[in-house]
């Protein structure tokens, strides 16, 4: 016989507690037996299949980072040949400031423009959802497909906008920046104007009691309602932009010269160009570590939810 | 409040009136105002929406000679779909095929693995599980990239070099994390009391899983399938670093290797980015709400 | 132009599908994968035909405008007698140009690699050679007549490495040429320029006609080498590079680089190849274009831009294309005749191929008077013994004789410096080519760059 304990909500039991779903709940009573629970041997598929493609390859990545290997033969170990030579690489520095100059230009963009434009979409006019409908559709094409379709719009001499403007440098990048925002401002959008609809209604009717403008009510009632939002949207939005690789491949190549050789791109060619797959798992392994410690950072000052259990993990 | 950024299904509320998308049960005022500022605004981010789409979408219907003379934004004069067929001569359908398997496959690998995991995560009090979520929440870090060099290795081992399975592998176990993430965030809204009931009927995990669990976190499930199946979609790097041949060539790879193939042939090039956009926008057109909260669910409430 | 040809699974063990092996199996695969990574378990052998059985071998082959060789001689080669008799048939890949070396060196590492390839010779393949990854084929060669005097000794040896052959030519010579639009040129009264004072002269007045005097597809780096290879052998003679190849990167320092570099920014800050030239491509057709339709009046690049422009304006390459030596540099002590570009391809086998009779006897092929035709209708110089006498049959036999007196009588030829060099070395020099180019280094900063390379 067991009887649900009444005193506590679900929902409460779990702004109570910080712990993930992984801290084994006190039982709330004598009801909450181990019965119909699942074994844990459910989650080894998973877990292995994932380990196999994901966690070995990281691994692999680390080992190779001491060794030297051209792709042929076997890798040949070096000790810390590949760690000298990226602390000491000028085009790592400059690789390094160029990822993290792309991907703030990034989140200003696209975070300004999104979220104006989420809390815009919330709104229930049906122009509004007409024309929500159709700033999604970029986001139906692949990074490929719009690279391509840019490829094509600024061909110098056959395209639409017949100007320099991949071959030079600040085009070049501005290009990957706008490229970027017209890709995935509309995935942004979405989230924005999920969270703008959660905003309890009475706090407006509040504030416009009080005689507060629509202005004031933005900046005092919706941006700090959204700052969870915003927090998601921000972690997506950097995780993802490691993703304008494909980007850089294919419109630019890392250049003109250096100067759209972001980290991703700069692994790809020590691996793939110049087949120095020791120093590119260097960079790779510097690539994990970075984006790691970041997510770990992200989540530290934001007390982002469902990763604070992460907290004891790691 | 850090519940407020779990990932969750979209509320039921989001069931009513297409082709709206969710509302809330009371009007805000704020917005039922005009707001001329925002209007303008957005009326301005439509014309860069447009204005690339458009100039795709008439430069792919232009024949090739027009094109490298005339004013590329007037709209075409005698529109004419050679382009088109010039692309699918050139083996899209095959294309499109691989691309379609790739995606399946993930879809169905991705949640054949992260449902149970995820289950066990909400549902097991034990060391074990608490441990294989961690590995997840750890995973949603790592940039596929960064490993592209060891799993080509692991990939020529394997002898799967240049082949579905090469792409379709290591593709699924990149979406894993963030779709456990989204299903753990589901499941545990599934309320115990249910669980407890089922449990005196004397039910088995299984069927928990089937019967209950399933059913209540279908958003959850649209979302993750959503996701992979568009991590499938897009994915470029896997494809270029482990296939080569026409054999397994997808779509993504296939769009890069026009480049070099119609060259300057820019409408060719662009009914071809044009026809890769096409399913998804079919199934967009078709299944719009349920996209959309789909995606709603990846950035949580 | 090519479509994707087949939809066969293309022998590969799992191409096409998730036919072929069952999960269950690679789940038994992944439970041993630590085993598996450290004891290095390679699948032997290339791919084989699907079924089993049968003795395809794959030809990785350089997919542009001149495949189509290469593809009918597969086509003749698999209906041939040869093929009968050493039980296999080819099957030609074609790699896309953009990604040919990237992804050769992908599959050679992997076990569906090709029985048969196309390379540059020399340092393209070195590595392959020493992961003991190529087929010698000195003995073949020298045991078979058909081989032994199919081809020209100076290009067979050109592919050399310590003396042994490893490869068959399979196409044309490439050496690299001033191309001129014979339209542009006769319009504003022109000659093509043997000296650089009277190249200058020539740019002076295409620049006031606001003609962009030379197309240049500046996405692409190698375009850019091709100018610093000529300049630095007119200025300072095949001996420069020479040391270099030899692995002395303190030869970069020979004053004759740094003044290469010095006239190569002379040149961009004169604007000679037009303001955009560092967007467009020559990959996908864009710096031919502007070539062809007038709007550049120049354009150096290698034997192969004939084919390329017979490909895409046929009538611009019959009527209106000029060619000649690049022009020496006062001052500078290299010989006009010397040439630099690429003596031609080869053909290397595998040493893990299946079936090594079939992939010999298709190299034969390439040393017949058919495959030496077909190359020679397609607008390329073969490099067999007799095609002097087939030059007649060329779309241009004014071109084709050219060409082929050039490579005939230079004192020296010069390999691409991105083929003499290994990747690893070749890769940082092509960023660095393209920084000096678009401004982002000076001379002098260029050459510090290079000389940092080993």
């Amino acid at each position: 016989m067991s009887a649900p304990s009444p005193t506590k909500a679900p929902a409460e039991d779990r702004a109570a507690e910080h712990g993930g779903p992984e801290e084994p709940r006190r039982p709330k009573g004598p009801g909450s037996s181990a019965v119909g629970r699942p074994h844990a041997a459910w989650a080894l598929p998973g877990v292995l299949f994932f380990t196999f493609f994901a966690v070995v390859p990281m691994g692999l990545a680390f080992y190779l980072s001491f060794t030297a290997w051209d792709g042929l033969g076997d890798p040949r170990p070096v000790g810390l040949d590949n760690w000298r030579k990226l602390l000491d690489d000028d085009r790592m520095v400059q690789s390094l400031w160029l990822t993290v100059l792309l991907t703030a230009a990034s989140w200003v963009f696209q975070t300004v423009i999104a979220l104006l434009l989420g809390v815009w979409a919330a709104g229930r006019q049906r122009n509004r959802a007409i024309l929500s409908a159709v700033f999604f559709v970029p986001f139906l094409l692949s990074s490929t497909a719009i690279a391509l379709l840019f490829y094509a719009l600024l061909d110098p001499n056959f395209g639409i906008i017949r100007e320099n403007i991949l071959g030079s440098s600040n085009g070049a990048f501005l290009a990957i920046v706008f490229i970027g925002a017209w890709q995935f401002i509309p995935f942004h959008t979405l989230i924005y104007q999920g969270g703008a609809r959660q905003i309890p209604e009475v706090l407006y009717q509040a504030a416009a009691i009080d005689g507060a403008g629509r202005y004031r009510q933005f900046f005092s009632i919706t941006l700090p309602q959204l700052r969870h939002t915003i927090t998601t949207s921000t972690v997506l939005l950097v995780v993802g932009s490691l993703t304008y690789f494909e980007t850089v491949l294919i419109l630019t190549k890392g250049g003109p010269g250096t100067d759209t050789a972001i980290l991703p791109y700069l692994m790809y060619e020590a691996g793939f160009k110049s087949y120095d797959f020791g120093y590119a798992s260097a960079i790779a392994s510097f690539l994990v570590l970075t984006a790691t410690g970041l997510s770990l950072v992200l989540v530290r000052l934001t007390g982002f939810g469902h990763m604070r259990s992460t907290r004891e993990g790691m | 409040m850090s519940h407020d950024t779990l990932p969750r299904p979209r509320p039921p509320k989001t069931e009513e009136r297409p082709p709206v998308p969710p509302v809330p049960p009371r009007r805000r005022h704020w917005t039922k105002r005009a707001n001329p500022l925002a209007g303008l605004g957005s009326v301005v981010w439509l014309a860069v929406v447009l204005v690339p789409i458009y100039a795709m979408l008439s430069a792919s219907l232009t024949s090739q000679d027009k094109a490298l003379t005339g004013n590329p934004l007037s709209p075409p004069t005698s529109p004419t779909l050679d382009n088109y067929n010039t692309v699918l001569n050139s083996g899209f359908g095959h294309l499109l095929s691989n691309t379609a398997i790739v995606a399946v496959s993930v879809v169905a690998i991705v949640l054949g693995l992260s449902l149970p995991l995820a289950y066990v995560a909400v549902r097991t009090r034990n060391r074990w599980s608490g441990l294989a979520f961690r590995l997840f929440l750890l995973g949603v870090a790592i940039p596929a990239q960064a490993v592209v060099v060891p799993l080509y290795l692991l990939i020529a081992k394997l002898d799967l070099y240049d082949s579905l399975l090469a792409v379709i592998l290591p593709t699924a176990a990149f979406a894993m994390p963030v779709s456990v993430l989204v299903l753990v965030g589901t499941l545990r809204d599934v309320s115990e009391e249910l669980y407890e009931a089922m449990a005196l009927d004397g039910a088995s995990p299984q069927r928990m899983l089937f019967q209950l669990a399933v059913p209540m976190a279908k958003g959850g499930i649209s979302t993750v399938v959503i996701f992979s199946a568009l991590q499938a979609w897009n994915g470029f790097l896997f494809p270029l670093i482990f296939t080569q041949s026409d054999g397994p060539r997808v779509l993504t790879l296939g769009l890069f290797n026009y480049v070099s193939q119609f060259g300057v042939n820019i409408p060719a090039l662009l009914a071809s980015v044009v026809l890769s956009g096409v399913p998804i926008f079919a199934v967009y057109l078709v299944a719009r709400r349920a996209l959309i909260g789909g995606l709603m669910g990846v950035g949580g409430k | 132009m090519e479509s994707i040809s087949g939809r066969s699974n293309g022998g590969q063990p799992t191409g096409g599908g998730l036919g072929g092996r069952t999960f269950s199996r690679r789940w038994v695969l992944g439970a041993g994968a630590t085993t598996l990574l450290t004891t290095g378990l390679t699948a032997c052998g290339s791919s084989d035909g699907s079924g089993g059985g049968s003795e395809t071998i794959d030809a990785f082959t350089y997919g542009d405008d001149a495949v189509k060789v290469q593809a009918a001689a597969v086509d003749r080669f698999n209906k041939s007698a040869a093929a009968k008799s050493a039980k296999g048939k080819v099957k030609l890949v074609k790699v896309p140009g953009a990604d040919y070396t990237a992804k050769l060196r992908t599959a050679m590492g992997s076990p569906s690699a090709p029985d048969v390839f196309f390379n540059w010779g020399g340092g393209s393949i070195r590595a392959y050679q020493e992961a003991k990854q190529l087929l010698d084929l000195t003995d073949t060669i020298e045991g078979d007549p058909v081989l032994k005097n199919g081809f020209l000794p100076a290009v067979l040896a050109a592919g050399d490495l310590g003396g042994r052959h490893y490869g068959v030519p399979m196409r044309g010579m490439q050496p690299v040429i001033l191309f001129y639009n014979k339209a542009v040129f006769a319009e504003h009264k022109l000659q093509p320029p043997t000296t650089w004072d009277e190249l200058q002269g020539i740019n002076a007045k295409l620049k006031a006609a606001g003609i962009t005097p030379f197309a240049l597809g500046g996405a692409d780096t190698w375009t850019e080498l091709m100018w610093l290879e000529y300049l630095v052998d007119r200025i300072g003679g095949p001996e420069v590079f020479a040391k270099i190849q030899a692995g002395d990167s303190s030869a970069w320092g020979d004053p004759a680089v740094l003044k290469a570099a010095e006239t190569i920014k002379e040149l961009i800050d004169d604007d000679v190849f037009g303001s955009k030239f560092s967007s467009v491509s020559y990959v996908n057709g864009g710096a031919p274009a502007v070539f062809a339709k007038g709007k550049a009046a120049m354009h150096l690049m290698g034997s192969w831009e004939y084919s390329t422009q017979l490909g895409k304006f046929p009538s611009f390459a019959k009527k209106n294309l000029g060619w000649c030596a690049f022009p020496t540099v006062e001052g500078g002590t290299g010989d006009i005749r010397n040439v630099v570009g690429n003596p031609t391809n080869y053909w290397s086998v595998n040493a893990r191929t299946q079936n090594k009779d079939a992939a010999i006897a298709f190299l034969k092929d390439c040393a017949s008077q058919t495959y030496a035709k077909a190359l020679v209708a397609n607008g390329d110089i073969p490099t067999t013994a007799g095609a002097a006498e087939l030059l007649d049959a060329s779309p241009n036999p004014q071109f084709a004789k050219f060409q082929y007196e050039m490579v005939e009588k230079a004192p020296a030829f010069t390999l691409s410096w991105d083929q003499a060099l290994g990747a690893d070395i070749a890769t940082p020099m092509l960023t660095e080519i393209n920084k000096l180019f678009v401004g982002q280094s000076s001379p002098s900063e260029f050459v510090s760059a290079l000389k940092e390379l080993k």
